[in-house]
């Protein structure tokens, strides 16, 4: 593949590819900024239009549109606490803390080179390492990924801003959402009470968008309005100078392995790897301390991460021709359309097809940087507007986002709902990070839980006796809920 | 003082009586596997209960403790905010998606306190019909429309 | 009586407009509904077709998406939605046959008007490429040397996926000797045949060439061209009607559409499936097109939705 990597470029580089390269970056940053309005819409938007066009450019307008979006996600997150997608709610923990602070522009500019270097790293080693990491995915069967799942858990607990019981009962409530609609293992219907709509389950992002957007505009209605100063002061991304990097380069390069080792596994996600690799940020950072008031390294582990996610997983799309997620399913199912069958030979048989890909995702994150600082600059007066016009706005925006994520306006029920619930949950001290992390992981937990004992007729000891990675991953994870629990025992302050 | 207490405890005891009710729902069904784990009901059980007894201990924190919750300042706007996008959010699926946001805007803006009505009135009239130009009449990919033409 | 009276009225003018309204037909953009998220194998299919089938019809044709519930959450929607002829959507055989018999929806048999089919590929059940087992007869016996061991995969229950299989070991009596995971999709599916926590696993051919997977038997009523040393599963002796599946489409319209309408979309369904474009887009994507008109395809629908009964009561769902 490597032979093929100037030719590949020389595509890249072309009018053409120049111009989906950087029209479909600054569309997905768009797009993403938009609160309500996430990856999944920004792709089903650019989607129509990638189908007249060849195979290279089609998919890297996808990928461009994709990548810009996540990072886009983050602006909206950070400047109006408002997540487009499930990957920026662990961003919004500091970054909006530190826009309160009147440090917004600095908030995106970590933001901007978290997810930048978390990209740049990601693309080189899709380039130079994908087989390897295709067979690490490999060896992640059911009983592996449950636990995973079970040590991503457990990051309620370090997401949980001010107690831990109401953090690990919203995980719990997150939990049992992601549990109505169909059974994984027979199709039998639960708590549906004869509803067909709730057949398919509450919609995640209906649930996001409600409990952090909508809830937030409530929030913001229930206050004090203040008519004089603007919402938030922010004049462009202003970039973290080199001396404020000192003690914090492990925790940027620690998230992007994260980010890069849980994208390559199928199934698991850009949130996922965020909440982790935050989870991770708070444990070991040395400013672990000051994370969810607006500590900078919570921007950088969870930016870095879910952005690193992005190029992991392209791996086991492109070399295993199994997809990663819903956005790297899209990019499989356009390939198909061009007559490419993905598979183990995808690479063999394309190689300046998928070097082009590779080295289209490594100039989109080289490109997030210029385009991000000149977007916010030019985006800045908008934020400027009065609270009441951005409060509607927002509004408005998650109904025609939220709407257009399965075609389903009973979702924009749900999303009601969950930003009443939301509202009164966050009014009494109910973070709704662990709500987040609970749906987005309950529905693998319970899935890779009933698959495995499957496998092992039932046996739940059997999940760690004959597989190591369970076991180290399941220590992991009881070594994660037990060590924060004594050690808040021994303070005397539980909750 | 009084009421804010309330309305804490309110909120926690809400959440515990449908986490029971739920509970209790799942022994209304039958299922056809005998297999316990691999009952459907398994797993959503052990998270309800686990939420049942998270939740109680979380009243009890509740109760002893002496924090507040913000006070809200002001309960008028908060009720008309929050019902108005409750409707909102209903009667896009009947109704379309211009029509109700245009009235959606108007209530909202009036509730934030904006009272100019040239201004008011171009802004909810503006944003909706920008975003039903572009996504029913540039991107092919409709919101919903009303039932008076299938326009808008 | 008044209400009477004015009943016998509005009936009146609702024929009398509906008559006028299949003279004009049509007038509006015709929404063709994909069940499924963008991007899936039946967006692109609609996304495919919408461009020729507009053409042909004479008016914008537009595709949106209503996904969840394995395509039952948009078939329930357009069921209670008045039959105008402006929406149709591509059923496939589990929304329209086999979901209906085993989950409370509000649709069933009676539902629809069938207007077109568009594609059939039989599926194939298939193992890994360094399996052991050459064919069905090898697999037989080593299920029967070690009950209980082996396994078989799913895209979830109820799936088409699910039905192959079931199709296959219940129609050879060793199913109750095997176990059934299942996943979320094809893709985590084949990922676990690839890396050996299943055994077997049973998709279309399209699928089945994402891997270096060999097919042991095919539910087709004869061998396919690509695969001629691949037996049918009625050779390796499954009968009746657990013997063929086909992971077949087309379009549908709710119930007591317009005969005269049905007419119209079935002549731009025929040219749109005939036209060259579509022809190129079938070939490239490896869609098998299967057309039949709106009569052939009620009738193939109804005696589907009847012998799929038998396959869903093997499957115990």
């Amino acid at each position: 593949m490597l032979s093929a990597l100037p030719e590949a470029i020389s595509i890249l580089l072309s009018l053409e590819g120049l111009l989906v390269l950087t029209l479909g970056t600054i569309l997905g940053i768009v797009l993403g900024a938009m609160p309500g309005i996430g990856s999944t819409v920004a792709v089903a938007i650019i989607l129509p239009f990638t189908l007249t066009m060849s195979q290279a450019p089609a998919i890297i307008l996808l990928l461009a549109v994709y990548a810009g979006s996540v990072y886009g996600g983050s602006i909206a997150a950070i400047l109006i606490n408002t997540p487009g997608t499930p990957q920026s709610a662990a961003t919004c923990l500091d970054g909006y803390p530190m826009a309160q602070r009147g440090e917004a522009g600095l908030a995106l500019g970590w933001a901007t080179v978290a997810s930048v270097i978390g990209g740049l790293v990601s693309a080189v080693v899709l380039i130079f390492a994908a087989p390897q990491l295709a067979a690490l995915a490999l060896e992640f069967g059911p009983i592996e990924t449950f636990s995973l799942i079970l040590l991503g858990m457990t990051c309620i607990v370090s997401v949980s801003t001010g107690s831990v019981v109401k953090g690990l009962l919203a995980g719990m409530i997150g939990i049992f959402l992601s549990t109505v609609g169909g059974d994984p293992i027979l199709g039998e219907m639960r708590f549906t009470f004869g509803n067909w709509q709730l057949f398919a389950g509450f919609n995640l992002l209906a649930v996001v968008i409600g409990v952090f957007a909508l809830s937030e505009v409530f929030i913001r209605a229930s206050n004090q309005i203040s008519t004089v100063s603007e919402l938030v002061s922010f004049n462009g991304v202003v970039l973290p100078r080199m001396k404020m990097w000192k003690g914090r380069v492990r925790n940027l390069a620690k998230s992007v392995a994260i980010g890069n080792v849980i994208g390559v596994l199928p199934g698991t996600g850009a949130a996922t790897a965020a909440f982790i690799s935050y989870a991770e940020g708070r444990r070991s950072s040395r400013n672990g301390g000051g994370f969810g008031k607006g500590e900078p390294d919570g921007i950088v582990s969870s930016e870095a991460a879910n952005n690193a996610v992005t190029g992991g997983a392209l791996v086991p799309t492109m070399a295993l021709g199994i997809p990663g997620d819903a956005i790297t399913a899209v990019m499989l199912a356009t390939l198909t359309l061009h007559g490419i069958t993905p598979g183990p030979k995808l690479v063999e048989d394309n190689p300046t097809l998928i070097a082009a890909i590779f080295a289209g995702f490594f100039i989109i994150n080289l490109l997030l940087l210029p385009l991000g600082m000149l977007l916010s600059r030019v985006a800045a007066p908008i934020l400027r507007i009065r609270e009441a016009f951005m409060m509607t706005a927002i509004v408005i925006l998650c109904v025609v986002g939220i709407y257009f994520v399965r075609g389903n306006p009973f979702d924009l029920l749900v999303m009601g709902g969950a930003g009443v619930v939301g509202f009164l949950m966050r009014r009494q001290g109910f973070p709704m990070a662990p709500l987040v992390i609970g749906m987005v992981l309950g529905p693998t937990l319970e899935l890779t839980l009933r698959q495995g004992l499957i496998l092992t007729d039932g046996s739940f000891p059997a999940f760690f006796t004959g597989h190591p990675i369970a076991l180290v991953l399941g220590l992991a994870a009881v070594a994660a809920l037990l060590l924060p629990l004594v050690r808040s025992m021994r303070k005397g302050t539980v909750g | 003082m009084q009421r804010v207490t309330n309305e804490r405890v309110l909120v926690q005891i809400g959440l515990l009586i449908v986490a029971v009710a739920l509970f209790a729902s799942t022994f209304g069904q039958q299922f056809s596997s005998a297999d316990l784990a691999q009952s459907p009901m398994f797993f959503p059980r052990v998270i309800l209960i686990l939420w049942m007894g998270l939740g109680l201990i979380a009243l009890l924190q509740s109760i002893r403790s002496d924090e507040r919750t913000t006070k809200i300042d002001s309960w008028p706007r908060m009720a008309v905010v929050l019902v108005a996008a409750l409707i909102y959010t209903n009667v896009v699926a009947s109704e379309g998606f211009f029509l109700p946001s245009v009235g959606f805007a108007i209530v909202c803006l009036l509730a934030f306190g904006i009272r100019r009505p040239w201004l008011l009135i171009l802004f909810a009239l503006l944003v909706p019909g920008a975003l039903v130009v572009l996504f029913n009449h540039t991107l092919g990919m409709p919101l919903p429309t009303s039932r008076f033409t299938y326009l808008f | 009586m008044k209400l009477k009276t004015f009943a016998t009225a509005a009936a009146v003018a609702v024929v009398a407009a509906s008559g006028v309204a299949a003279e004009g037909y049509p007038e509006r953009p015709i929404n063709l509904i994909a069940p499924f998220n963008a991007g899936g194998g039946t967006d692109l299919l609609l996304r495919g077709l919408a461009p020729h089938f507009s053409e042909a019809i004479g008016a914008n044709a537009f595709v949106s998406n209503m996904a969840g519930g394995s395509g039952t959450v948009a078939a329930s929607a357009l069921q209670g939605q008045r039959p105008d002829g402006y929406q149709l959507a591509y059923m496939s055989v589990t929304v329209s046959t086999i979901q209906p018999q085993i989950k409370n929806v509000p649709y069933g048999i009676d539902s629809w008007t069938p207007i077109c089919s568009i594609a059939a590929s039989p599926t194939m059940l298939f193992v890994s490429d360094d399996s052991p087992y050459q064919s069905m007869d090898d697999v037989i016996a080593a299920v029967n040397a070690a009950p209980g061991e082996l396994v078989f995969g799913s895209s979830g229950p109820g799936a088409i996926t699910h039905l192959t299989m079931v199709s296959a070991f219940a129609g050879l009596g060793i199913i109750d000797d095997m176990k059934h995971l299942p996943f979320q999709g094809s893709g985590p599916a084949i990922k676990e045949l690839t890396a050996g926590n299943i055994q077997f696993f049973g998709d279309t051919e399209l699928l089945m060439k994402r891997g270096d997977f060999r097919p042991l038997m095919v539910f087709n009523n004869e061998r396919v061209e690509s695969f001629p040393d691949v037996p049918t599963a009625t050779e390796v002796g499954i009968e009746a009607p657990l013997n063929e599946l086909y992971l077949w489409g087309g379009l549908f319209a709710p119930a007591g559409l317009e005969p005269e309408v049905t007419a119209k979309l079935e002549a731009a369904c025929e040219a749109a499936v005939a036209s060259d474009g579509f022809q190129q887009f079938a070939a490239n994507s490896g869609t098998v097109i299967n057309y039949r008109g709106a009569a052939e395809f009620d009738a193939f629908y109804r005696a589907q939705y009847t012998a799929n009964a038998t396959l869903i009561e093997a499957a115990g769902l």
